[in-house]
């Protein structure tokens, strides 16, 4: 019986990913509901209704998405701007729906503004006529958000997860705070005509500045004073006396001992302090 | 040349009223939170720093959630509605969303839902008892 709980209780436990994408899921179900619910909707006859059209909103939304990235990565951009998602939106609209007003003039050479766009006008009528719905609570934000091109659950690592790596490299320059600081600047003031694409300045020089920063710090070298690293010997006698001799080496942290054992009696030697790379007998 | 002047006029117009339709994304709060938005829109490979394009996908989606719900509130509303005595539930006759008008109201976008009519726990539920031991 015990074993049977415990099997279901780490089926139940989910992963960060599948975690996150019920989160979304479910903050997506109450801005669908509050949608539904000023539309004149008190309730749902099963949960499923509310469901299915949660999830082919999000279909819809990461279809426009993929869309005007799709768009922007053909015009060789990685960041994509107003065009992009216009057209990205007209080929929504042309998927999800038969047709729509001003779809055969698209892509006519007269209409240079996008706001010919039918689809564009009809947002902006939308825009203009319906009344706001704010979401029902405020969402926190999280101290590390991996959502601006990011996983989350890959971009804080510390040095411990990576032994790997020896510890007198330089620090990695963070990922997820170059983003997020630079992301906080670019969103209170970015304009997407102002951008890279359209003016053509590098905002990357924050980047690699803030990467020459941190390789300032410690400048790709050794420091001059280091932690002492000490060693000790032991030799083990325990095979009848003169029989084989066993030398090893255990490492406990940042300290080295090498043991020397004679006979039963125990023997402690202290045979190097290494300070800056080199040996002092 | 008045043709042109027309048509540069016309140009003009069209250029202030992007221009005002952005900046009204700014003051607009969509009911689809921009965090959120912005977490679908990463998930795809999309990047734009800009909030105003991340709230004209928001509200692109609400006009598309909203336009799925009315047309399905016109199915709900052409129903003939079955006969009911007391006069108390005529009153509060209250709008459900069900399973039905959704997929009516979707097939109009292009999106076909397929539903089972009907869940049985097993085979044998519904049956009459006598047939049932057989």
């Amino acid at each position: 019986m015990k074993r049977r709980r415990k099997a279901r209780v780490n089926s139940e436990a989910p992963p960060d990913d599948q975690s996150a994408a019920e989160f979304s899921f479910t903050l997506t179900k109450v801005a669908v509901s509050q949608i539904c619910l000023s539309v004149g909707y008190t309730s749902t006859d099963t949960s499923s209704t509310l469901n299915t059209l949660t999830l082919i909103t999000t279909k819809f939304l990461q279809s426009i998405a993929e869309l005007a990235a799709s768009f922007s990565n053909s015009a060789n951009r990685t960041e994509a701007n107003l065009f992009d998602i216009v057209n990205g939106l007209q080929d929504a609209a042309l998927a999800t729906s038969d047709c729509f007003p001003g779809g055969s003039t698209l892509h006519s050479t007269e209409s240079h503004c996008l706001i010919r766009s039918a689809v564009l006008r009809n947002l902006s009528d939308f825009v203009a006529s319906a009344f706001e719905i704010p979401f029902a609570k405020p969402l926190p934000r999280l101290e590390i958000s991996g959502s601006y091109g990011g996983d989350s659950t890959r971009a804080a690592r510390s040095r411990d997860e990576m032994k790997s790596i020896p510890a007198w490299l330089p620090p990695f320059p963070e990922d997820s705070s170059l983003y997020r600081e630079r992301y906080a600047e670019e969103r209170s003031g970015h304009l997407w005509e102002k951008s890279d694409s359209v003016i053509g300045h590098g905002t990357f020089v924050e980047e690699t500045s803030g990467f020459e920063s941190c390789r300032g710090r410690s400048g790709g070298r050794l420091p001059m004073r280091r932690a002492s690293v000490r060693f000790k010997v032991e030799r083990d006698w325990s095979n009848g006396g003169g029989g084989k001799s066993d030398t090893r080496l255990e490492r406990w942290r940042d300290k080295f001992e090498v043991k020397k054992r004679i006979g039963e009696e125990e023997e402690y030697i202290d045979c190097a302090d290494i300070d800056a790379g080199e040996w002092n007998m | 040349m008045n043709h042109g002047q027309h048509s540069g006029e016309a140009k003009h117009e069209d250029d202030a009223a992007l221009t005002e339709f952005l900046a009204s994304l700014m003051d607009y709060t969509p009911t689809i939170p921009d965090d959120l938005v912005e977490h679908y829109l990463a998930k795809s490979g999309f990047q734009c720093p800009d909030v105003r394009l991340i709230r004209l996908v928001a509200v692109a989606t609400q006009k598309f959630v909203a336009d799925v719900a009315s047309d399905a509130l016109q199915h709900c509303k052409a129903r003939p509605a079955p006969v009911v005595k007391d006069k108390k539930q005529q009153k509060d006759k209250r709008l459900v969303l069900t399973m039905e008008d959704l997929s009516k109201a979707l097939r109009e976008y292009g999106v076909n839902v397929k539903h089972p009519e009907y869940f049985a726990d097993s085979p044998s539920t519904g049956m009459d008892p006598a047939t049932r031991d057989e």
